[in-house]
């Protein structure tokens, strides 16, 4: 099948390609001045947060069209794109305290940002339960697509709760209003890894689809 | 060594392994449909 062994080989180049990152973070970004290396975490932490906040926003869109269109391709693409989510989510909740323990001085608060995120990720997970609870294939795709847009909706909430309430998170130094605020090699660093992680994003997406495509074939013969 | 090395050098690891072994997942999950 040609989207898996598409999926194969962006995953691989993807996988390839970070090491590369790692090496550019690792080696030839500057060092901050105050957060020491720890900082260095944020190359990973952010294009992961970003991807698992666009991953559920895709997941709710899929699930808004589906319900209107009934297009089984749809659904698997919004079942695909939460497992991808799932493990950018995973790398968020596990750098993010690394990062908090040297910088804050404890693995874990009970912030906006840190709960609200918490919270995503139990949607996730919540979300593909709910598609291995429900046996009939209609209602699996109704569910999940009512399940999805409630977590697309929790998606605006994470990424300005640091605005909209007091908490102990940075604010976005990437996302927001004006230009980023990072000197330029740490931004290159950075875009180069969000590169690398949109194309991992894009190879597992394309791999979990084949596999659903795969599986409804065997299911059918 | 700066003292927030070991907190960057995990962070670094366990990223690599969660990418890894979800692709190799991917990988095996397909190999067997």
């Amino acid at each position: 099948m040609n989207l898996l062994k598409a999926g194969r080989w962006i995953t691989a180049l993807g996988l390839v390609l970070l090491a590369g990152v790692y090496v550019r973070a690792l080696a030839f970004t500057p060092i901050e001045r105050t957060q020491g290396v720890a900082q260095k975490i944020f190359y990973l932490h952010v294009p992961a947060a970003i991807w698992t906040e666009t991953a559920m926003i895709l997941v709710g869109l899929a699930s808004v069209f589906f319900l209107f269109l009934k297009d089984p391709r749809l659904d698997r693409f919004a079942e695909a794109s939460a497992e991808a989510g799932i493990v950018f989510g995973s790398i968020v909740l596990t750098t993010g305290p690394i990062w908090g323990k040297p910088i804050w001085g404890t693995w874990w608060t009970w912030d906006a940002r840190l709960t609200l995120t918490l919270l995503l990720f139990l949607m996730y997970v919540g979300y593909l339960l709910l598609r291995g609870a429900v046996t009939d294939a209609g209602l699996r795709a109704r569910y999940a697509a009512v399940l999805g847009i409630c977590g697309a909706c929790l998606v605006p909430f994470v990424h300005l709760s640091v605005i909209m309430f007091r908490t102990l998170h940075p604010q976005p130094i990437i996302l927001k209003p004006g230009p980023p605020s990072l000197p330029a090699e740490m931004l290159v660093t950075f875009l180069l890894s969000f590169g690398v992680f949109t194309m991992l994003y894009v190879g597992f997406v394309m791999q979990r689809y084949a596999l659903s495509l795969l599986r409804e074939e065997a299911r059918h013969a | 060594m700066p003292e927030n090395t070991p907190y960057m050098v995990a962070a670094y690891i366990i990223t690599a392994v969660i990418l890894l072994a979800y692709a190799l997942l991917l990988y095996r999950r397909t190999l067997k449909s």
